[in-house]
């Protein structure tokens, strides 16, 4: 492990300070030029010179979350504590994403430990943009353990801006609405003060339902996690997501996905899930949900998500009947099947192929730009 | 307020339970005049560091509470817009051009200030408080960004104005959604939590120096416990303090689980959380468990 640095080995309290801050920017707090300018002033204030209000002080300015908090305190104690290196031997967790990770219901859904073949070549360290691009493309089941921290990471960032950027265009539309008075008074100046032309501004349309179905069964093993994280990043963003999850059996999950917390989240789940790696009847799943769930949620405005690789032990006219009927009740049946994102691929399995004429949308599921595509069609939703 | 000693102090004399982490905080807000975010769960008094400071500074408490929805017009600023028809319909016959028409509806005359506007426009710096940023939407902050790093704020019609005195900005937030990293970056950052044993049987004395000792205690102790317990809601100082209020006009000053029964609602706000600790039993909560 590498030698840290120790506030003895600074002459000056300045220096002492910027280097710490290079240190917690090092471990990924976020530190920039302007909180080391902070610090340094913050220094300089006399009531503030004895070590508790120093270091008080010091975690205000360079954490902004509570997890960051706690990362916080063992840098400190590591850089300004008495004894140099006393902690050294301890790993410092790198963020929150890492914690959650390490929880068991992650792992088991991340399919990690199940088969390691097949890694190897896909799998190279790379760092910087490069690494980022081709993690982008890479199959969620080729994914490393390592890599997969990482992924979670952009994953989540760039779901973010597309749901921002879905939430931005919504409001685009200025032909009908209340009186925009502002607008009204200005335009008005050139017509002498009679408000001739009259300008209004729109609410935001109310958003339709977004409708996912998620198979968790043990072919879709690899992909369920990062599906599941998808679909609560959804969550996050659009009011109106319903959320089930099937394989033998039909889960209503919504209400889990509203915790903010997704570890907590991910426990609640697999503790609900107990068909969870289990085998799939995919049309008794959509029978189940037409009879209890589909009058209520779909109302021919609604978009439905299907999370499948379409591999079926069920009967293929059940499972075709079902899906056109949820088809009838919606705007628009998309379905992500991971396995489309292998070379060579054609939905020939019997379930996949009797469903397929009801779909709208036949689309890949298997990285996360093929998720981001999906951006285009949840426009309108 | 020159150390945190004496904010410690003066906090104290306005009835508010200071620890030493926050207050080199406030001393450090006051002095770098970065805005604070304070983040934690609902009634913690996050909103009452505000109040007190403000009373402390002897100076304007300005409050904006955040919703959805909230916009610029709410939040900054918005024309006087009868006044502004009036006022055109009035100069129609004279003389003026376009241009000296339209500076003159736009000048300060027209201009209703909302509390942002306000608090930088004041004589004396004000304490400005920016409550549950986390209900406004991501757009709204947006808007903030300029305020709270250059203290001014733009008017398309008048250009920008500048503060005279900065405000001392304090913003909350229940962290039902992530705030941006922009935002964040602006502020100091304090985390909120909800106060151990001991300082919250300070804050109860403080609120009810009359009350004995041992019932405080005892009565202290059963709010932490709960607050272990899987609730709905966990309660706040707030909820403590009702609660403890409640039991003194019962005069319980030795609470049974009967007293307890009829006085639980002013602790949990759920009839679900109500329904699980009287289903645990009323009588355990009031041993002290080992």
């Amino acid at each position: 492990m590498a030698d840290y640095p120790h506030f003895t080995q600074y002459t000056s309290v300045p220096e002492a300070v910027t280097a710490f801050c290079q240190l917690a920017r090092d471990h990924g707090l976020n530190v920039g030029l302007q909180e080391n300018l902070d610090a340094l002033s913050m220094a300089q204030l006399a009531p503030l010179q004895d070590r508790v209000s120093f270091g008080y002080a010091l975690k205000a300015i360079c954490c902004c979350s509570e997890e960051e908090r706690a990362q916080f305190d063992t840098l400190y104690e590591w850089f300004w504590g008495w004894e140099k290196g006393a902690l050294k031997a301890k790993t410092i967790f790198k963020n929150q994403s890492n914690l959650q990770k390490k929880a068991p219901a992650s792992l088991v859904l991340m399919g990690i430990g199940n088969s390691q073949e097949g890694k190897e070549e896909e799998a190279k360290n790379v760092s910087g943009a490069n690494r980022i691009e081709r993690l982008r493309k890479t199959d969620f089941s080729k994914i490393e353990e390592i890599d997969s921290e990482l992924l979670e990471e952009i994953a989540l960032k760039l779901w973010k801006q597309m749901s921002l950027r879905l939430k931005r265009k919504m409001k685009a539309s200025t032909s009908k609405g209340q009186l925009n008075l502002r607008q009204i008074i200005r335009s008005s100046i050139n017509t002498g003060g009679d408000p001739i032309r009259l300008l209004r501004k729109n609410k935001k349309p109310r958003k339709q339902r977004l409708i996912v179905l998620l198979d968790v069964s043990g072919s879709m093993d690899k992909y369920s996690f990062f599906l599941l994280r998808f679909i609560c990043a959804l969550r996050v963003h659009f009011e109106k997501v319903e959320a089930f999850l099937f394989s033998t059996n039909l889960i209503r999950i919504t209400e889990y996905l509203s915790a903010s917390n997704l570890a907590s989240t991910l426990s609640v789940l697999s503790a609900k899930a107990d068909n969870w790696s289990s085998g799939t009847k995919i049309g008794a799943c959509f029978r189940e949900f037409n009879e209890q769930h589909a009058k209520r949620m779909l109302n021919g405005q609604s978009t439905v998500i299907i999370l499948s690789d379409g591999l079926d032990t069920g009967e293929p006219e059940e499972l075709f009947e079902e899906v056109q009927k949820i088809r009838r009740r919606t705007k628009r049946l998309i379905w992500l099947n991971p396995l489309k994102g292998m070379r060579g691929y054609e939905p020939t399995q019997r379930g996949m192929s009797a469903a397929l004429p009801a779909v709208d949308i036949f689309k890949s599921a298997h990285n996360l730009d093929s998720i981001l595509e999906l951006e285009k069609f949840l426009l309108d939703v | 307020m020159t150390d945190t000693r004496s904010i410690q102090k003066e906090f104290d004399q306005l009835g508010y339970v200071l620890d030493e982490e926050l207050a080199t905080i406030l001393f450090l807000t006051l002095h770098l005049q970065k805005p604070l975010l304070l983040e934690g769960p609902p009634g913690v008094g996050k909103t009452e560091v505000a109040n007190v400071l403000a009373k402390a500074l002897d100076t304007e408490l300005i409050r904006l509470q955040c919703y959805e929805g909230l916009d610029v017009n709410a939040a900054v600023y918005e024309w006087n817009y009868q006044k502004q028809l009036l006022s055109i319909k009035l100069q129609e016959g004279s003389k003026k051009s376009e241009a000296e028409k339209e500076s003159h509806i736009f000048g300060e005359d027209f201009l209703l200030q909302r509390p942002l506007l306000r608090a930088i426009t004041a004589k004396k710096s004000p304490v400005l408080l920016i409550d549950e940023i986390d209900r406004a939407d991501e757009e709204f902050e947006a808007f903030l960004l300029e305020l709270l790093s250059a203290f001014q704020i733009s008017i398309p019609e008048m250009g920008t104005i500048k503060a005279t005195h900065k405000p001392l900005v304090i913003l909350t937030s229940n962290r039902t959604r992530e705030l941006s990293d922009a935002l964040k970056r602006r502020c100091l950052y304090h985390w909120v939590a909800y106060p151990d044993l001991d300082r919250e049987l300070r804050i109860v004395q403080k609120h009810l120096p009359e009350l004995n000792q041992q019932l405080s205690e005892n009565l202290v102790r059963i709010v932490q416990e709960l607050r272990e317990r899987k609730l709905n809601k966990i309660p706040g100082i707030a909820e403590t303090l009702d609660w403890v209020n409640a039991l003194v006009a019962l005069q319980a000053t030795q609470p049974n689980a009967d007293d307890l029964a009829r006085s639980l609602g002013c602790l949990l706000k759920s009839a679900d959380d109500i329904e699980m600790i009287k289903a645990g039993g009323l009588e355990e909560l009031l041993v002290p468990s080992e």
